[in-house]
């Protein structure tokens, strides 16, 4: 993917709002051909507005919407080039795979005979075969969400909208799901992937942006955002073996760490900038028992601490000003 | 944890408000309504359309009219004669065969003196409502032995006169008391009321088709046929709740169709699966008990497309105001029994109080059987159907606007 894609989908300065609230204001955003985007953000960030949006069933109060150059609230067109892969297993239970990728292939607008050849090469290229011919409700929730996101883009859309595609599913199924994924960006689909699961982001997502406060900012590659935001700042945690007393937490703060209230009272976490100055710090620990102590590069997960003000960890400062380095 | 159970159940009904007002309003609510309209079959309340024709024009038969017009449920009308129309036994037969009287009374001879005829009144009645005409029967023989006890020995006497020769002054007189006496105690209470059963002669009309059916065959064809057509639509419409909670509806949202395709393919699909459902009905009526659905086809079909259209739309409306499957479910329970209750499928209206057989042509059923019995029965043609057919039709429309105005406002949710 490069920027000097063509663009498939463009949100400009779009406004939304929900009476007496304001959801999205001056929202902008482009996806680029072959790109998968990670759209992040908290519960009702206004996500799930932006998807409507962007399938032409809202209408916004100010701004444009282009699909593939066109307003999908006005054309079949743009609204037939993308794909929407929602939350739940959106297909007809008592149907077959291949029953469930021929309806909405033709659902999608295509004539029964290329909805049927398209159904059967979807299903080759998303790796159905052995279950093509098995009732959805037969099925396990790894080949449903399989079979959820192949009926997605059995009309080969040019657009895949992805919301939490692969929800309650165990981790290999997941990774089978995210190479398909990464497989049909390669091909050229541009994807627009909604998801909590921040290390599937980071995996999968070319360029990621945070919906706050109805703009997403910061948008950039994880790589970019995490340098720009940690400036070379590395994640420290410390994991002791019971929760520590008042003179052990004053120590533990005095040296940058601070207390992780998702993990519980005895892990901690700070900011170093190498592996040598968390090991000088972790001198000072010496008669503290001390469980397991390491360090990492910052993720996703730390943005999003940063970015939605949640308690606790040392590295929710983001370091604005090395941006530009 | 039995208390756990039932506290979320109880919890679940009570944070859905529009399935709690359905659970605890609607069953009190069918029961006024099933208790008016059964409260019918057993005469109470009932409301009969009867049309009469009084051809003696005797001082007895006006009395009788006056008489006929204090009973309660009888909505008398009188044929006016005037004009010198002697066929009022073919104008009866004509409108209890329209369905436009529930029976008929003919006073055809001068009930004390004329004894040449077989019965001086005639009751006329619909095989296909052969309860109206036993309830007239019985409610005129109760009349006259009530309040016309001397009449048969009146016509006795009279026959007497012609066959023995006339009576005597005398006789004549003792005979005016005796008649006297009877009437003074029928008034009282005190005497014991002759049979009348030879006076009135039960007529049955059979149907203008000319197929051997006693009308309940067209009528409970029909009657059961829109049953199941807003049964199964209702059903059928609910998988609309299914989709919108799965996501499909949401995918196919996004999709070029849009809210007007899933909205209207699926009400498209309930009216033809009604379609099929209705033929199934009537071929049976047809194979079992010969009715002449062929030679009547292309009027049954005008019906039968326009009232499973009504029950497919009027299923997806409802589907489109519920929110949940458990508001669906009950509405769609309560509007099916209602509809049929009032709409004739499970009692013919006529034997339902007035008000509630007035009620009943806001339903889609009571057309729909009018339409079917009118083929099937009356022998109507397309210039008497039209009506139940521009009803069947407008709401039908009026029905699929609002579900797709629904649909649109869903999708914009």
């Amino acid at each position: 993917m490069s920027l000097s894609e063509p663009v498939v989908a463009a949100l400009q300065d779009v406004r939304f709002d929900y009476p007496g609230q304001t959801v999205l204001a001056e929202l902008d955003l482009e996806l680029i051909r072959g790109e998968c985007f990670g759209l992040l953000g908290p519960n009702g960030a206004g996500k799930s507005t932006l998807i409507k949006l962007l399938c032409g069933r809202l209408q916004p109060a100010s701004g444009r919407i282009l699909v593939n150059g066109q307003n999908p609230k006005l054309s079949a067109a743009a609204r037939r080039s993308m794909g929407l892969v929602p939350q739940q297993v959106a297909l007809y239970r008592h149907l077959s795979v291949l029953e469930n990728l021929i309806a909405f292939a033709q659902l999608s607008g295509c004539r029964r005979s290329a909805a049927r050849s398209a159904a059967k090469q979807t299903i080759r290229r998303c790796g159905l075969t052995s279950v093509a011919q098995r009732p959805v409700h037969e099925l396990s929730g790894g080949w449903q969400r399989r079979a959820n996101i192949a009926c997605g883009v059995v009309h080969a859309p040019s657009l895949l909208v992805l919301d939490e595609p692969t929800v309650g599913v165990d981790l290999p199924a997941r990774l089978e799901i995210e190479h398909l994924l990464a497989e049909m960006a390669s091909n050229g689909m541009t994807i627009l992937l909604i998801s909590h699961d921040l290390d599937q982001v980071e995996r999968l997502a070319d360029r990621v942006g945070f919906l706050v406060r109805g703009a997403i900012e910061p948008i950039g590659s994880p790589a970019e955002l995490l340098k720009r935001f940690f400036s070379g700042r590395f994640e420290w945690r410390v994991m002791l073996d019971q929760a520590p007393e008042a003179g052990v937490q004053q120590l533990l703060t005095d040296l940058g760490l601070e207390a992780d209230p998702a993990a519980g009272p005895m892990h901690w976490l700070g900011a170093v900038h190498s592996d040598q100055q968390a090991s000088q710090r972790m001198r000072k620990l010496e008669h503290v028992a001390v469980k397991e102590w390491r360090v990492r590069q910052p993720g996703l997960d730390a943005l999003w601490r940063a970015l939605f003000d949640q308690p606790g960890p040392g590295m929710n400062q983001p370091d604005v000003s090395g941006s530009s380095a | 944890m039995i208390l756990t159970v039932l506290r979320i159940m109880w919890l679940g009904l009570w944070r859905d408000r529009g399935a709690l007002v359905l659970a605890f309003l609607f069953p009190p609510l069918l029961f006024v309504v099933f208790a008016e309209v059964f409260s019918g079959s057993t005469g109470e309340g009932l409301a009969l359309n009867i049309a009469l024709a009084d051809q003696s024009q005797s001082g007895f038969s006006r009395q009788l009219i006056d008489s006929i017009e204090t009973i309660d449920g009888f909505e008398l009308s009188v044929l006016d004669l005037q004009g010198g129309l002697p066929a009022a036994d073919d104008q009866l037969s004509d409108l209890v065969r329209r369905g436009a009287a529930d029976a008929a009374i003919w006073v055809r001879a001068e009930l004390s003196s004329d004894i040449d005829s077989d019965a001086p009144i005639v009751v006329i009645g619909d095989s296909s409502k052969a309860l109206a005409l036993a309830v007239v029967q019985g409610r005129l023989q109760g009349l006259l032995q009530q309040e016309f006890p001397a009449l048969n020995v009146a016509r006795a006497v009279t026959l007497v006169d012609i066959l023995a020769g006339p009576y005597s002054p005398e006789q004549q007189q003792l005979l005016d008391e005796v008649l006297a006496e009877m009437e003074a105690e029928a008034a009282t209470g005190e005497a014991m009321p002759e049979p009348v059963n030879s006076l009135i002669e039960p007529r049955m009309l059979q149907g203008a088709t000319g197929v051997d059916d006693d009308g309940g065959i067209s009528y409970y064809a029909g009657a059961v046929a829109i049953l199941f057509l807003l049964f199964s639509a209702m059903q059928g419409a609910i998988s609309l709740i299914d989709e919108r909670s799965s996501g499909i509806v949401d995918r196919l949202l996004a999709g070029p169709g849009g809210a007007g395709v899933v909205v209207f393919g699926k009400g498209l699909f309930l009216n033809l699966q009604g379609l099929v459902q209705v033929s199934l009905i009537f071929a049976l009526a047809w194979w079992v008990y010969g009715i002449d659905w062929f030679g009547k086809f292309d009027l049954w079909l005008v019906t039968a497309v326009l009232a499973s259209a009504n029950a497919a739309w009027l299923a997806m409306l409802t589907a489109s105001l519920c929110a949940t499957r458990q508001q669906a479910q009950t509405a769609a329970a309560f509007l099916v029994l209602i509809l049929s209750a009032i709409g004739g499928s499970m009692m013919p209206r006529f034997l339902m109080p007035g008000w509630l057989r007035e009620l009943g042509w806001l339903t889609p059923n009571a057309w729909a059987i009018e339409a079917w019995q009118g083929i099937f029965w009356r022998g109507q043609s397309w210039s008497e159907l039209w009506l139940a057919w521009l009803v069947l039709g407008l709401t039908a429309l009026l029905a699929m606007w609002l579900s797709l105005v629904l649909s649109t406002r869903y999708a914009r949710a």
